[in-house]
């Protein structure tokens, strides 16, 4: 786990010519889509170039009108390289025609969002959460995420993020809509409030804490009382999940018509000119950098989405994707160069730790392979909010070693978790009404 | 370009083991001067000859077994100023160098170095010292805080911590750093004061620099006191529970705390192990 150095692989990309957009062919957690257009061919704004036909495929469009010059192995922000679509631009801008359909039934919503391939910022497709075949009843959108929160939540987008809401809400047969926000941020509930109106099935929460994308599971049980089963996701207990992005992106997709080709990324850190700034899905990290006023001083580290838990870039040269909402960079002197050291047992793991386990005691055993323990201590629990190896004076990556031992148990605990799951075994624990999720009901001997 | 790549988080908090152990040095800095100033300079040798033998002491034994140096965190210093401030100031200069010396080798290295301790260093090694040489040990006179002035200056001091308990109010900065956590001092001073009230025991004999000490910096001393909030607060109730035992028998609540700590050591992973936190998403049927 020693931080590397790598050496940008700058020789390809200097000869090329600078008006281009890499379009990754996968762009989101699932099947990589096969390219629909070949080198030479000219593409328009919004033309579908790549497609896949499974569950999990999403397929993604050309933000430019252009000509194809390559389809290759790029950078891209999460996964190392990944194939792509490189599209030289012209000035024309031809564009489809955007076709919205400000009526659509549940069926239309939901044909309208798996042709524009949408996804939410957790790299999961929307189409494909809201077609689980799991019975929906709430559908929450976290605006407690603060990447998310100043990147998408912006004055003009709060209708759209509304109307994503009550779209998202009549695609799932939901019966209620909730805003989550966070306590006390007035800003926010009061933009909300007088934009909303009066609506009897929509309304907003107010919640202690932040909840980054992994820990939408910990969210679902806070509003609902109910708990997720380990492996499992909110929609096991019957809520949806989405960030604003999202429910704009679904207002947009589902109104207007247009697939996600510009996404407002925030630029913020070492750079001259921190700011927001709305560019076309492909654009390079280097470009939406050089918009910002460039790098001040020399740059050490460029990290996309989340600093807690985001990825490092190894380039600059990466594209900006559906999921990107965020980028940071980092100085020189501000990257970490820390030396790991012993546990001293000062316990502020278990002081900042959300879920209320012991993270120094899992990483230990499980950086000497006592998964049995790390069982015991719960390690499925933890929801890799990454705080304890904030904390740690000693620096050790707890994150990682409990990961690692999280892993770990799904490949040798397999059988043993699904007997051991709480909820499997307990459901919500209010059986006196037939289950709104159709489960059997569970007699009182059973508990 | 070079771009340094890694794993997340991207960003830490600056503390570090290090810079823990020097705040908690700092913090006894006041109180070491004081007790130079009632003592007059052989305190002062004491202090150094014990701060260095603990300092020794580490690298000779690294060195010899081919480890990393570890000095630099600052921990046998640290081990070093507190026995050398356990120790009343009449004590020959090779009672603080054996005294380190255990400490170090034996109560530290032994166990696994930092973090692995069973017992705080310099507590178990003035329980050796105070069981070796009991005469040698023996102190000059009890501190008994009768006045306010009492609180910034004690003349009737018996070791160098106990000539000023106002001097220890660093351990606050501490507490608000979180390089020492509140459950605790809390637990542990309310439950000595509660119990010393109802026992009808006289205040002026209790709040002594060496209780306060044993309050803040060695019940606090992270690898020998439990991790888990609940345990940490049932620590301090014990430690405060056994601390009047032993004072209201002995009229020594400063020795007494001594002891007590000691023995909340053993019990530690006693509690640690039966507070295990429930995870939030656990279903309490």
């Amino acid at each position: 786990m020693k931080e590397e150095v790598n050496e940008k692989n700058s020789h390809e990309n200097v000869q090329e010519s600078r008006n281009k957009v890499v379009i990754p062919l996968l762009q989101h957690r699932g099947v990589i889509c096969e390219p629909l257009v070949s080198v030479g061919d000219n593409v328009k704004i919004g033309q579908m170039i790549g497609k896949v036909d499974h569950d999990l495929g999403a397929p993604v469009h050309s933000s430019v009108s252009g000509e194809v010059v390559a389809i290759k192995d790029y950078a891209h922000p999460v996964c190392g390289k990944m194939q792509s679509v490189i599209i030289e631009y012209d000035q024309n801008g031809d564009a489809t025609k955007f076709r919205g359909n400000k009526s659509a039934n549940t069926g239309e919503i939901l044909s309208a969002l798996k042709e524009s391939g949408i996804i939410d910022l957790d790299g999961n497709s929307i189409y494909f959460k809201l077609n689980s075949g799991k019975l929906i009843d709430t559908i929450l959108i976290n605006l407690t995420n603060e990447g998310d929160l100043y990147s998408n939540f912006t004055s003009e987008n709060v209708p759209g993020i509304i109307n994503g809401l009550r779209l998202l809400l009549r695609a799932s047969g939901a019966s209620k809509g909730a805003f989550v926000v966070k306590k006390n941020d007035i800003q926010t509930i009061s933009a909300i409030r007088a934009e909303l109106g009066e609506d009897d099935n929509i309304s907003i929460f107010q919640v202690k804490r932040v909840y980054s994308p992994t820990m939408l599971n910990l969210l679902a049980k806070e509003m609902t009382g109910m708990r997720v089963p380990i492996t499992g996701t909110p929609a096991d207990v019957g809520v949806l999940i989405f960030s604003a992005y999202g429910a704009m992106t679904v207002s947009e997709a589902v109104l207007e018509g247009i697939p996600p080709i510009k996404i407002n990324v925030m630029v913020s850190g070492a750079v001259n000119q921190p700011g927001l700034k709305r560019v076309v899905v492909g654009t390079s990290f280097r470009e939406a950098i050089e918009s910002c006023g460039g790098y001040r001083g020399k740059p050490g580290k460029i990290i996309v989405n989340d600093i807690m838990t985001g990825t490092s870039q190894f380039t600059d040269e990466v594209p900006v994707t559906k999921a990107t909402t965020r980028i940071v960079v980092q100085s020189e002197d501000e990257v970490l160069r820390d030396k790991t050291g012993p546990c001293i047992h000062c316990a502020r793991c278990v002081d900042v730790c959300p879920v209320n386990i012991l993270p120094g005691f899992i990483a230990s055993y499980a950086d000497i392979g006592r998964y049995d323990e790390c069982e015991k201590l719960h390690a499925q629990s933890c929801v890799e909010c990454g705080l304890c190896s904030m904390v740690c004076p000693s620096k050790r990556h707890l994150i990682q070693l409990i990961r690692y031992a999280k892993h770990a148990l799904l490949k040798s605990f397999m059988v043993l978790q699904e007997k051991d799951s709480p909820n499997l075994k307990l459901g919500c624990g209010s059986c006196n009404s037939p289950c709104h999720m159709g489960a059997p009901m569970i007699l009182a001997e059973g508990k | 370009m070079k771009l340094a790549v890694s794993h997340p988080p991207h960003v830490k908090l600056g503390d570090t083991i290090a810079s823990i152990n020097a705040a908690k040095i700092a913090v006894l800095v006041p109180v070491s001067l004081i007790s130079v100033y009632v003592f007059g300079l052989y305190s002062l040798a004491i202090i150094l000859v014990s701060v260095l033998a603990a300092v020794l002491t580490e690298v000779v034994i690294q060195k010899v077994q081919h480890h990393e140096l570890t000095i630099k965190d600052g921990d046998a210093a640290l081990i070093g100023l507190i026995l050398a401030l356990l120790l009343p100031p009449t004590v020959p200069l090779w009672i603080p160098i054996i005294g380190a010396l255990f400490a170090v080798a034996f109560v530290k290295l032994a166990f696994g170095g930092l973090g692995s301790t069973l017992f705080n260093p310099a507590i178990a090694a003035l329980v050796f010292l105070n069981m070796s040489w009991t005469a040698l040990l023996a102190v000059d006179s009890v501190p008994h805080i009768t006045q306010y002035s009492d609180l910034i200056l004690e003349l009737g001091a018996g070791r160098l911590v106990e000539v000023s308990p106002i001097a220890l109010i660093g351990v606050l900065y501490l507490i608000r750093k979180k390089y020492i956590e509140w459950r605790i001092p809390l637990s542990y001073l309310l439950t000595t004061l509660v119990l010393a009230v109802v026992l009808g025991e006289d205040l002026s004999y209790v709040i002594t620099g060496l209780l306060l000490l044993s309050v803040f910096i060695l019940a606090t001393d992270s690898p020998t006191s439990p991790v888990t909030k609940d345990g940490r607060i049932i620590y301090g109730i014990m430690c405060g529970a056994l601390t009047v035992m032993y004072g209201y028998f002995s009229y020594n609540y400063g020795l007494g705390s001594l002891y007590t700590v000691f023995i909340a050591n053993a019990i530690s992973p006693f509690i640690e192990k039966n507070t295990y936190p429930k995870p939030v998403d656990e279903v309490t049927a």
